[in-house]
């Protein structure tokens, strides 16, 4: 049985910890980067922001650049690394598959109780859409942002439609990041992927949702074998402890994947 | 807000929480910029402008209103009224000031009566956008609406500024003037975004891309100012100041500029002299608003590189780890 499944403690291994860093720097500073780019258009004094208590850099285009730049080192390594790495690794689980645009709309269907979910891989089909939508909306501001950059520094008087180009792709594509940001939320806030929330915190899902809703990636872990994961969550003792005290929280850990499969679910666990 | 407060300690935390980055980008010197083939300078000589004084405005003033004046669009009746602080700027009823910069007047000429050699004398200063090397107000303009050209010229498109003024905040000399009730702001978010248009000399862009001179070099009967290639004016420039055994203003300041003003009067002097007010700019030293985010900047220029790299580290780590595990299997087995 593959090291990822963590039979005693009722979960599975989802994400390592080079994953969670990778999501986590991205989060982050790209929240930096929403507010340091809005400061950089001429709102904060207008609309009193920088009368609030420690928000009076916010008028201050020259330091919210500075730390713009600050948010965009990690954005953008945090990003390129992540291409890298898991493209050297040949790991596309991520990746759109055909069909995932039909199936998007069977899920969402679902949510609303129409028709059942089909069995998913480790990603949802919308969950593989929306990521290469990210992709793209990251890709188009780190590209626009470089070129941003190299005029402040280097090239004032870089060709005009140059600027232009880079100036409004940065603008539209701000406004997407921001769209696509609130769609990512709104998305763990649906009842069945909530389970999924533990996941982006710990690494880790409750088994039995697992089992349930994401049974082709179960069959993928299960084809691995015996095969050692090369790239485990190495956790400490402490963090052992504190991942199994999190399991006490029932409520939460219970959360049915569905009313029906409720009780079905909560007899393995206990 | 305390600006020098805020700024000291804003400085001082940007220099603590990015040590690394700092030291990442430092290696990399600011370079110069604008210094291309094609750009021009302006020289501007204080020993030879006399202000006009047989003429009511003088000429170099008048011959920029009669070119651009017609250009500069009225307000809009009633002009919108900016939430949430309301504050409106409008110049229009006030098209016939010529002793300070406004959006109708992009030139005007400030006057020091200082000592010299124990002889009071009056000192004539053109006062315009300076044209910087590396312009804070163009390269940080959310919209791209204010752009500096290959000909050196800081050129803000009417057509595309919102008049948030962020342009004016950064200026070391506060230059573009605002006209509420004008641009495209009217059309998208009248009240809750925008407020105008900026403006402010633009160099006669127009002109010296036909090979012309700006209106107000044509125009001064003294030839007092004088475009050309940016290299010969500064050459002329440094020749000038040297031989009336004067100083310069406009190389170093905020980075370089391309408009060089030749005094025989030290600009202290000059500075302590003038009055200056909204629309009347100082002459003090001024570093370079752009260099303070030089360290940042070059560190974001690498990031792709570091980030390119830790994702084949990682991969190779990954990799050798995991032979080794499965040799410790084998062995185990």
């Amino acid at each position: 049985m593959s090291d990822r499944i963590l039979e005693e403690q009722g979960l599975v291994q989802r994400h390592t910890l080079v994953e969670l860093t990778e999501h986590w720097a991205i989060a982050v500073s790209g929240i930096v980067l929403v507010f340091t780019g809005l400061f950089e258009l001429p709102i904060a004094k207008r609309y009193y922001i920088t009368d609030l208590p420690g928000m009076a850099w916010s008028g201050d285009f020259i330091f919210s650049l500075n730390l713009h730049y600050m948010a965009s080192v990690i954005f953008i390594a945090a990003s390129l690394f992540h291409v890298v790495y898991h493209g050297l690794l040949g790991e596309k689980g991520m990746l759109p598959k055909k069909g995932d645009l039909n199936e998007s709309i069977q899920v969402i269907k679902s949510f609303f109780g129409k028709g059942e979910e089909p069995p998913f891989h480790k990603y949802l089909p919308e969950q593989r859409l929306a990521y290469i939508g990210m992709a793209f909306i990251i890709a188009g501001l780190i590209l626009s942002g470089l070129v941003k950059t190299y005029k402040n520094l280097y090239a004032p008087d870089l060709s005009y439609p140059i600027v232009m180009l880079a100036t409004w792709t940065h603008n539209v594509f701000f406004v997407l990041f921001i769209l696509a940001f609130i769609a990512h939320m709104a998305a763990i806030i649906i009842k069945p992927n909530r389970p999924m929330v533990r996941g982006i915190f710990t690494g880790r899902v409750r088994l039995d949702y697992a089992r349930h809703r994401h049974p082709l990636w179960m069959e993928e872990i299960a084809d691995e074998g015996a095969a050692t994961p090369a790239r485990q969550l190495d956790l400490t003792d402490d963090e052992h402890q504190t991942a199994d005290l999190s399991e006490t929280d029932e409520e939460e850990n219970n959360e049915p994947v569905s009313s029906a499969q409720e009780q079905e679910e909560k007899e393995p666990l206990s | 807000m305390s600006d020098k407060k805020n700024g000291i300690s804003r400085r001082s935390f940007l220099k603590a929480a990015g040590g690394v980055t700092i030291a990442a980008g430092m290696g990399i010197p600011m370079p110069a910029h604008a210094k291309k083939p094609g750009a021009y300078a302006t020289l501007i000589d204080l020993s030879l402008c006399d202000g006009c004084p047989h003429l009511d405005t003088p000429a170099c003033v008048s011959s920029c209103r009669a070119k651009n004046i017609e250009r500069i669009p009225g307000p809009v009746d009633p002009i919108p009224d900016p939430f949430p602080r309301g504050k409106i700027e409008d110049w229009s009823k006030d098209k016939d000031v010529v002793g300070r910069l406004t959006p109708y007047n992009w030139l005007f000429i400030q006057t020091a009566q200082v000592e010299q050699d124990g002889v009071k004398k009056t000192v004539h200063v053109p006062r315009r956008c300076m044209h910087c090397d590396n312009p804070a107000c163009a390269t940080i303009c959310p919209f791209a609406a204010n752009h500096k050209h290959a000909t050196g010229a800081v050129v803000i498109d009417k057509d595309l500024c919102f008049g948030g003024a962020k342009c004016r905040t950064v200026c070391p000399w506060d230059i573009p003037q605002r006209q509420s009730g004008v641009g495209i702001y009217l059309d998208i978010t009248p009240t809750l975004a925008g407020n105008g248009v900026m403006f402010k000399c633009d160099l006669c862009q127009d002109r010296l891309l036909q090979g012309k001179n700006p209106a107000c070099v044509d125009a001064c009967p003294q030839k007092a100012m004088l475009t050309g290639p940016r290299e010969e004016i500064y050459k002329e420039a440094h020749r000038r100041a040297e031989e009336m055994n004067g100083s310069l203003y406009g190389e170093e300041e905020n980075g370089g500029t391309s408009t060089l003003y030749v005094s025989p009067i030290p600009f202290d002097e000059l500075n302590a002299a003038i009055e200056q007010g909204p629309g009347k700019p100082h002459l003090k030293p001024v570093t370079s608003k752009m260099a303070e985010t030089a360290a940042f900047g070059n560190s974001v220029l690498l990031a792709p590189l570091v980030g390119l790299a830790a994702g084949i580290a990682a991969v190779k780590g990954a990799s050798s780890k995991n032979r080794g595990e499965e040799k410790e299997k084998q062995e185990n087995e």
